[in-house]
């Protein structure tokens, strides 16, 4: 199975690699893997049928719990079978439907690699092995809506497809990660056998839920999947009606049978299931392009798919994977049609088709067949599949939550009858209706599209479609064995399930009752409504606008937080800082810091006291002063008279030090301060003195405070001891300040010369440039050179 | 061995003394550059093999007794980051003299980014704070004189607000180096353990934020990262992806290491706390901007929330998760600037308003973009999904449910930020001035710099494929982290 995946990305890589020059034999060759893997599966199907599931695994970080590791049951060959057979059918497709084009290698590149990751999905054992295949599956999906990136809304519109199943992806991590831990186990059919429970399990439920939701393009996160359909036609028909929408189904389809029980799962699948079944079917009903038509008809059949498999009882999950089946054909069916109408009339615009039954005979056969198999009508399968579905609700026992799923499933599958007709009647009536007559809309109706303006398909194109029209009808008049080989996949999720069993002819019952009144109601749904020519704007929805006026809120709301925060004031950012500082020796105060200090000593020496007077009143006359010049000097006062306390102190080498630098930043001030405004800049705005001086006070004597707690909670003894006992005996110096600088923490002098020498360096430079800039202005000759981020004395502000 | 130590930080520095000597002579710049580069990282991976087979090196200068001397250590966590600091620093080089960023205009670059390269081997090797704060210290000044290389107004404008807080930093280090030495009468970290710990609560704490603000405004976290998105981005690019990749991060080492071995038992509520609104923050930031080194810068900041979250939960697992995040996000975060780089040397703007479709010119520059994006956003699988992977476990296993949803909805915002980037300049027409630059791939343009960056990016890939024996790495070294009498026994013996 490994090889498989492999290969998949290894022709991914092989197209997309050498670009443009893939662009003609890329997709046949993309499609061998897929085909590959469909003769695989078919070989392992009847060892699979009975129980043995091919199993591997690859252990990737084993501390983390993440392994690659796949598991063969039914569920997961009855998928593969989906994906890598109609996989192979759309590449080959693709060959007809894209003319030429340069691009064609990154297309055959994305699809067989999405091919490569839905298989993943599909297969996986490992909890977060299906996590990591389900963003693969969500990256390749972006990009290939994304496809023809001109279009602003295929850019918008993939954008909007990531962010929602990224967003259910990241709650689904969170969720999977949840269970492997109460689970202790890091692999599903374990966490399947031996399910844990309590508070943690339902909670990491609704987040899987979530993610399988978005997949899946439920409600309330349905509305990414028609805009979706900016894709080209075979990509949707492939990725968001076959595969990748059921990825969430799958999911939901394993875990149902263990954990429906648990918590709010049934009724929030019921609910979402059932919301979108109806909002798709109306969606569905009000479209004029049949593209979109058949994607809000999506939304729909997932829902119903979602309430079958998300219930958990043997029957709705075995009623379920025959759906799924019926789907894959049907829907797939449908979208390659009408890729094929769209090719062949330029347009797939119902309200400008006409005549297609006579100018496309076998494409319009191929909308009829699979039409009938959406709408239920026998002897599809589509109809053999909704037999057992309606069925199965009839008494599911799980109480309200059923009888609810069965209103609501009957109710939305008249929608479903009713948009069918629509549809193919649209698609294929020579009078189509919803041409409006008077309506302010006619004028986007352009010239209606005849048998003379459409050029003939070839058979290669339409092999694919026929191929899986024809199945739906095969299938359904060979319900019977189609049956069996289902309840033998299904018995892999739910061994209850394997009893099941499909007939075309269940004799008259409660499901064919049902199944007829749904056709007779949606038919007459259609009637009653034939004449409405609403329709709605393109894919743009309620559900869209709010995600759109969400996504600008939270741009609109970033930008107002970034320009509070990121004012571009350093006094500001300065303040925060020191602000942070001050905090912090407060709390550290409070906490218990000030009870070490404890007999202060104020004073060494009577100078002492008027010394550190002066110091200070030197520094208040700083903050006072308003010239520049005059603060330079007073600055420069007080650290004279600091290097003093540092004398009585009893260290004379640190007040020679600070004598020399207080001397040379005097110098080098009075040397800066000739270029420079006289007076200091006035103060920004928001701060007025008395905040400037709150936070340096507060600064001030929370350090200091903080300092003398600090310095009285020694009570080792100093390494100064073993620097002044080993200086003269080991180093041979006898001043040990000497010795300390230049031996013991020699190493610290090292880089401290070399900040000084790399400080000088940057000095340098800085003159050059200015005076280089200077020549170059004078060369532009008048022409301003300003630098658009601003002067640079804007920071003061 | 233990002599290969200091070589580290020496050859490089004697590389730059080479280098000022001749200033003239921009070829001799470059190849002592590159010797000394290629030098610093081949001792580096030689350290880390070393360490892992025979545990942590050190090497005590001047030859003092261990109490004594400035001791430099290598422990597995010390040694990786070392390895993946030093091999960036040499890529970036490549890469700059690529871009000639070294360029007769700026013949300062190489000695600066030399002593940076001295810096970055003396800030992650040293056993000794005051030592620590010195390297610190070089790091300043070096990037200082690169971030200010071409001395425009628009760099000198954010070189001031970058070393004025900077140097606020510095006084608060300072401050806080001085009061432990006060309190403790050591700086020796294999000392300082056993001292900090006799110490009585709130002079600790007091100790603890003392350094977390400084270590913090260095890693730019929550509310102390202001600087960085005013800095950064005026810088030019070969600077700012080695500013971005490492500087942050050597932020993020002191704090793991002062964390975990001198402040371990400490409630860390608070720090979970910082993390959560930094990485808010930072991608709040990130998703309001609309130019490529912007977004970028904001992003930085709030991956650090990631790392930051890791030491606040603590524990071996965590540090680990911590260790492979830095692991992964040094190289990563480098490659999207390198992108970047290349996308303003060929279009003249990194402002998503002038930049379009350029993925149709060149492929391969939208895959070398689109693989680090999508890896910073944390989606498999690529590197970045397995460092999140690791904290976020943590996270859940420990019920620190709003931090896991805080890290979740910052991925996601993540991915907004970067689809807005592939959006606006990757995909859509392409610009018409630039249309008729031809069909020839943009990559091809630029040989060194493309080649330098498709380097990393395959390095960030191939983190991901062998994450195993590197997360394994990882866990050892936060065993080794979080063991402080390992530390202590072998820096004195």
């Amino acid at each position: 199975m490994i090889t498989l995946l492999l290969a998949h990305l290894g022709s991914s890589l092989i197209c997309l690699i050498p670009g443009r020059r893939s662009a003609r034999w890329a997709l046949p060759l993309a499609a061998v893997a897929p085909a590959v893997t469909f003769g695989w599966l078919v070989s392992q199907s009847s060892a699979v049928l009975h129980g043995h599931y091919p199993t591997t695994t690859i252990t990737w970080v084993a501390e983390l719990g993440l392994t690659i590791s796949l598991r063969l049951d039914g569920l997961g060959l009855l998928m593969g079978l989906i994906v890598s057979g109609i996989g192979t059918l759309v590449l080959l497709y693709s060959t007809s439907y894209f003319g030429k084009r340069d691009d064609l290698g990154r297309l055959a590149g994305l699809l067989v690699g999405f091919a490569g990751a839905m298989l993943g999905i599909v297969w996986a054992d490992g909890l977060l092995t299906l996590f990591v295949f389900w963003e693969l599956t969500s990256i390749t999906s972006f990009l290939l809506i994304g496809f023809e990136d001109r279009s602003a809304t295929a850019r918008s519109a993939a954008q909007r497809a990531f962010l929602v199943t990224g967003g259910g992806g990241l709650a689904l991590l969170a969720g999977l990660i949840l269970l492997g831990q109460a689970g202790d186990t890091t692999s599903i059919s374990q966490l399947l056998a031996d399910p844990p429970s309590g508070t943690v399990v339902t909670v990491a439920l609704v987040l899987v839920l979530m993610g399988a939701l978005t997949k899946s393009a439920q409600f309330p996160f349905h509305f990414w999947l028609p805009g979706a359909m900016a894709a080209p036609t075979p990509v949707s028909a492939y990725l968001h009606s076959a595969t990748m929408v059921k990825a969430g189904l799958v999911v939901v389809a394993r875990f149902a049978p263990v954990f429906a029980p648990v918590g709010p799962w049934r009724w929030l699948v019921v609910s979402a299931g059932l919301a979108s079944l109806v909002i798709g079917g109306f969606r569905a009903m009000r479209q004029a392009d049949a593209k979109l038509a058949l994607a809000h008809g999506t939304v729909s059949q997932l829902g119903f798919m979602m309430v079958l498999l998300g219930l958990g009882t043997p029957a709705t999950t075995y009623a379920g994977m025959a759906m799924l089946l019926a789907h894959a054909l049907f829907k797939a069916a449908l979208f390659l049609s009408v890729g094929v109408v769209d090719h062949s009339a330029g347009t797939r615009d119902m309200r400008r088709l006409r005549g297609l039954l006579r100018s496309l005979p076998v494409a319009a056969g191929m909308i009829i067949v699979a039409s009938a198999s959406m709408a239920a009508i026998p002897p599809t399968f589509g109809f053999v599949a909704k037999e057992k579905a309606l069925d199965s609700l009839l008494d599911p026992g799980v109480g309200l939550v059923g009888w609810v799923a069965l209103v609501g499933i009957v109710l939305g599958s008249v929608l479903t009858v009713a948009y069918t007709i629509r549809i193919a009647v649209g698609l294929l009536g020579n009078d189509a209706p919803g041409v409006p007559a008077a309506d302010g809309r006619a004028a986007v109706v352009e010239t209606p599209v005849g048998p003379s303006s459409l050029h003939r398909p070839s058979a290669g194109f339409l092999a694919a479609p026929v191929l899986l029209a024809a199945l739906s009808v095969v299938f359904g008049l060979a319900a019977d064995p189609v049956g069996h080989w289902l309840a033998e996949a299904a018995a892999s999720i739910d061994p209850a399930s394997a009893s099941g069993s499909l007939h075309l002819w269940t004799g008259i019952n409660t499901p064919l009752v049902l199944s007829s009144l749904i056709i007779l109601g949606g038919w007459a749904v259609w009637w009653t409504t034939v004449a409405a020519t609403r329709t709605m704007d393109a894919p743009y929805s309620l559900a869209t606008r709010l995600y759109d006026h969400a996504y600008d809120a939270l741009l609109a709301g970033a930008r107002r937080l970034t320009v509070a925060t990121q004012s571009g004031s350093l006094p500001f950012y300065v303040g925060v800082v020191l602000t942070t500082v001050a905090a912090a020796m407060a709390t550290a105060l409070i906490a218990g810091a000030s009870q070490s200090i404890t007999d202060v000593k104020w004073f060494n020496s009577a100078l002492e006291a008027p010394l550190v007077a002066l110091t200070a009143l030197m520094a208040l006359a700083v903050i006072a002063a308003k010239q520049r010049f005059t603060a330079a000097v007073l600055l420069g006062g007080s650290g004279y008279l600091l290097a003093i306390v540092y004398l009585l102190q009893g260290a004379p080498d640190l007040a020679i030090t600070q004598f020399l630098v207080e001397t040379l930043t005097i110098v080098v001030f009075l040397l800066a301060l000739a270029r420079l405004p006289r007076d200091f800049s006035p103060a920004p705005p928001w701060a007025p003195a008395w905040v400037r001086i709150g936070i340096s006070v507060a600064v001030g004597v929370t350090v200091a405070a903080f300092a003398l707690g600090a310095s009285h909670a020694r009570t080792a003894p100093s390494v100064g001891e073993d620097y002044i006992a080993l200086s003269e005996p080991a180093a041979g110096g006898r001043n040990v300040v000497n010795v300390i600088l230049v031996d013991f923490r020699g190493f610290d002098t090292l880089g401290e010369i070399t900040v000084l020498a790399v400080a000088g360096a940057g000095v340098v430079n800085l003159v050059r440039s200015a005076r280089r800039q200077q020549r170059r202005k004078q060369l532009a000759d008048g022409v301003e050179l300003e630098d658009r981020s601003g002067r640079p004395s804007e920071v003061w502000r | 061995m233990n002599d290969l130590l200091p070589l580290a930080i020496v050859i490089p520095l004697a590389g730059a003394a080479v280098s000022l000597l001749a200033i003239r002579s921009r070829a001799t710049q470059r190849v002592v550059a590159i010797l000394c580069a290629v030098a610093t990282t081949a001792i580096a991976v030689t350290i880390v093999v070393h360490v892992d087979r025979n545990g942590t090196a050190t090497a005590a200068m001047g030859g003092w007794p261990g109490s004594i001397a400035i001791n430099l250590v290598a422990d597995r966590f010390s040694a990786l980051m070392l390895t993946v600091g030093s091999t960036m620093l040499l890529a970036v080089l490549l890469y700059a003299i690529g871009q000639r960023a070294d360029d007769e205009r700026s013949r300062w670059y190489h000695p600066a980014y030399l002593v940076l390269t001295a810096g970055v081997s003396g800030a992650f090797l040293a056993g000794d704070l005051f030592n620590l704060f010195v390297f610190f210290e070089v790091l300043l000044m070096a990037s200082y004189v690169l971030l200010t290389l071409e001395g425009t107004d628009g760099q000198i404008r954010s070189g001031t607000t970058y070393v004025v807080l900077n140097v606020v930093e510095s006084m608060v280090l300072v401050t806080g180096v001085a009061l432990i030495f006060a309190a403790t009468g050591t700086l020796n970290m294999a000392e300082l353990p056993e001292r900090l710990a006799a110490l009585p609560d709130g002079i600790r704490l007091g100790l603890n934020l003392l350094l977390l603000i400084a270590f913090g405004l260095k890693a730019a976290v929550f509310p102390l990262f202001s600087w960085l998105p005013d800095s950064y981005p005026a810088a030019p690019s070969p600077v700012s992806a080695v500013f971005a990749g490492l500087l942050t991060k050597i932020g993020v080492y002191a704090i793991v290491r002062t964390q975990t071995l001198l402040f371990p038992e400490t409630n860390r509520t608070l720090l979970l706390v910082v993390a959560g609104l930094t990485m808010a923050i930072g991608v709040f930031g990130a998703i309001a901007q609309s130019d490529m080194k912007r977004i970028l810068s904001f992003h930085i900041i709030s991956q650090i929330g990631y790392m930051v979250m890791g030491v606040a939960l603590g524990g071996v697992a965590a540090i680990s998760a911590t260790i492979f995040y830095m692991l992964h996000h040094i190289p990563v975060k480098t490659s999207l600037f390198l992108v970047e780089g290349i996308v303003e040397r060929d279009t003249g703007s990194s402002t998503l308003d002038k930049v379009s479709g350029l993925a149709r010119r060149s492929g391969w520059l939208a895959a070398l973009f689109l693989i680090p994006a999508l890896s910073l956003a944390g989606l498999p699988p690529f590197s970045g999904f397995l460092g999140k992977l690791g904290v976020v476990s943590v996270a859940l296993d420990q019920r620190s449910w709003w931090i896991v949803a805080v890290a979740l909805a910052v991925s996601l915002m993540t991915l907004v930020s970067m689809l807005k980037i592939f959006n606006g300049a990757f995909w859509g027409d392409p610009m018409p001035s630039q249309v008729t630059a031809g069909r020839t791939g943009v990559l091809r343009h630029h040989p060194l710099m493309s080649g330098v960056t498709v380097a990393v990016v395959t390095g960030t890939l191939a983190i991901a494929l062998f994450a195993g024996p590197l997360y394994r790495f990882c866990e050892r070294a936060a065993f080794d982290v979080t063991n402080t009498a390992s530390y202590t026994a072998a820096v004195i013996r």
